[in-house]
């Protein structure tokens, strides 16, 4: 087990797939960081050397991930409602924001438009 | 007169003993649950069990019609996964021999003194063991080739070859060689359509002249060529040629491997612009070196130069104990590479020759990125860059000896500049006034532009008449074709197979028999 940013991954998974388990990385944020630390896209967690994974964890803290972009997006919907803007409105009902239609396939909006929006991590908040 | 035992029996036929406590003790009848005129016992009876299966009628817009077979009696599958890496090993597998294939009696080993001459060609030559073994170690051999099916490898000395074996003799700086390219020359004017050999050999004749004042030359060549006529092959057999000429041989199997981000890689210190090593890669490829090139690296040669390793270095190191530290810590695997090159360059050492396949991978941008998310130039890879800097003519080899890169027709991106450098090459060695001329509405790579600028190629065509019945021929010989060899067959399979297509022809006798 190597621990990247306090969570522990499998040394046999990919850095890649490790990475963008993280809330806030996905495809880019993890292309960059890798490269960053020249990390080759197929590196498995084992492979790297301590010192990478030091340099990792100090580059995802100074990061805006995990519980402080949750708390930042679910701050700026919570902002919404409190202004009692329709977008807050639709966000606090678990609709549509944007002006799209609610007879049919809203689930995505009805998954995800929420005040708690990202839920509440692995990590408490 | 009725008797009242009669009555007695009547009243007994009443069913409902809950009526007739008093009797029901000594009644001798199985008695049934329910009475025919009474509703009681079935109502102080256990409520039934809910009838399953009647719900109500699905939602307007729910799935309820499932056709899909065997997904309540889903099988569990039991059977074994391949361990890690033992799919990639199949399919990786070369296979050399084939038991059931006949021994050839009149095949002959490639041997040192005789391999260079001309009077090989059009003839099949067995690879000497030793030479199978260092082939293999640099992977030269590939799956998709027909070793699997003979007895053991052998291979056609054709057109081509022997214009290799010339170019080799060059490279070793052979007086004599002047003569033997004279010849070739000669020889061929007499083909029809081999206008392009004479006009090879006649340069050859000229850089001969050449390498008569400094003896040894360095050779870079680029072959080209149809899908499946044998490119690969031919690397081979240059490979298998040095081999047998005691040079030593570095190959790079597939320049796929080295750019597509499948193995590590760091940055070079101090270098300006960045340039990026892979110690694993290089290390593999250390290893490689030393199990291909026993012979060399046996005659224990102390090193002579002093490599700044980071690593204290024993007194009298040996160039194996050399290599040998770069295989074991990957990290300095790049500097030993550098030192071990350092050493190979010294007066005195064998010629050098230098082997990569798939060019056309290394001729734009790899996978990797660079730290600000540039995607890094192939060039700028230690390695590639290495071998560019001695097929450009940057930097030449010292001892001799030749820089040869193989396109491949069938897993290559494209590469506008690369195949504009080939067709420009092409009309120069046909000597033909009107050179091609760059699309100005493509976009250039200028690196591959430059490091191209007067590269030389050796274009594989389709075998003549003569080679295709001597392979056809070997092909009988070795009980894999059973036919009656004669000039129809032979001409039937040289035309199927596209005017004697090695691979083809190879596709037409041995593989499809039908």
């Amino acid at each position: 087990m190597v621990f990247i940013f306090g969570f522990s991954f499998a040394e046999t998974s990919l850095v890649k797939r490790s990475l963008e388990t993280i809330y806030g990385i996905g495809p880019k944020v993890s292309q960059r960081v890798m490269a960053r630390y020249h990390i080759y896209p197929w590196a498995k967690v084992g492979e790297l050397k301590n010192s990478t994974v030091l340099d990792l964890t100090a580059e995802l803290t100074s990061m805006k991930i995990e519980n402080d972009l949750r708390r930042e997006v679910q701050d700026n919907i919570r902002r919404l409602r409190d202004m009692g803007t329709y977008r807050g409105r639709r966000h606090a009902m678990g609709l549509p924001v944007r002006g799209q239609r609610t007879r049919t396939q809203i689930s995505t909006a009805r998954r995800l438009n929420k005040i708690e929006r990202g839920g509440t991590g692995r990590i408490q908040m | 007169m009725p008797s009242s035992v009669c009555i007695r029996s009547i009243s007994h036929l009443v069913r409902d003993r809950a009526a007739h406590t008093s009797i029901a003790s000594r009644c001798l009848f199985a008695a049934p649950q329910s009475a025919g005129f009474s509703t009681s016992a079935a109502r102080y009876a256990l409520p039934s069990k809910k009838k399953t299966g009647t719900v109500a009628a699905p939602k307007r817009g729910v799935k309820s019609l499932n056709v899909k077979k065997g997904r309540k009696g889903v099988q569990v599958d039991t059977a074994k996964r391949p361990a890690q890496g033992e799919r990639r090993a199949l399919r990786k597998r070369i296979v050399l021999s084939n038991n059931n294939a006949l021994e050839v009696p009149y095949l002959t080993d490639l041997e040192k003194t005789s391999a260079l001459s001309k009077k090989n060609q059009g003839q099949v030559k067995g690879l000497p063991e030793e030479v199978v073994d260092s082939l293999r170690a640099v992977e030269a051999f590939k799956p998709t080739q027909g070793w699997s099916l003979f007895r053991r490898p052998a291979t056609l000395i054709r057109k081509e070859t022997v214009q290799l074996a010339a170019l080799l003799k060059v490279a070793e700086g052979h007086v004599n060689s002047t003569e033997q390219a004279v010849e070739g020359r000669e020889d061929g004017e007499a083909v029809d359509g081999a206008k392009e050999v004479a006009e090879v050999t006649a340069e050859e004749a000229v850089a001969v002249a050449v390498a008569e004042e400094g003896p040894k030359k360095t050779i870079r060549r680029v072959i080209v060529g149809e899908k499946m006529s044998g490119k690969s092959s031919l690397l081979l057999q240059g490979l298998a040629l040095a081999f047998v000429r005691g040079w030593v041989v570095i190959n790079l199997p597939d320049a796929q491997d080295i750019v597509n981000a499948h193995t590590a890689y760091a940055p070079l210190p101090e270098s300006e612009p960045t340039q990026y090593t892979q110690d694993i890669y290089t290390a593999n490829l250390l290893s490689q070196i030393l199990k291909a090139n026993k012979g060399f690296f046996s005659n224990t040669t102390p090193i002579t130069t002093q490599p700044e390793l980071g690593v204290p270095l024993p007194a009298n190191t040996t160039l194996e104990q050399l290599v040998n530290i770069g295989i074991n810590n990957p990290d300095i695997s790049w500097p030993v590479f550098v030192a071990l090159w350092a050493e190979l360059t010294l007066p005195g050492r064998p010629p050098i020759m230098l082997g990569i396949d798939g060019l056309s991978h290394i001729m734009r941008n790899s996978e990797y990125f660079s730290a600000d998310v540039k995607p890094i130039h192939a060039h700028d890879l230690t390695l590639i860059r290495h071998f560019i800097d001695h097929l450009s003519g940057k930097s030449s080899l010292p001892n001799g000896g030749m820089v040869l890169a193989a396109i491949s027709k069938s897993n290559s991106p494209t590469s506008a500049a690369l195949d504009f450098s080939i067709s420009v090459a092409e009309a120069r060695q046909a000597r033909s006034g009107n050179l091609p001329t760059w699309n100005l509405y493509t976009k250039v790579d200028q690196r591959v532009m430059d490091v191209l600028k007067d590269i030389e190629v050796i274009k594989v065509g389709g075998l003549s008449k003569a080679e295709a019945r001597a392979l056809i021929e070997y092909y009988a010989a070795s009980g894999m074709l059973r036919a009656k060899v004669d000039e129809p067959f032979v001409t039937e399979k040289w035309s199927l197979a596209g005017m004697g297509n090695v691979g083809e022809l190879e596709r037409a006798t041995v593989r499809l028999r039908v």
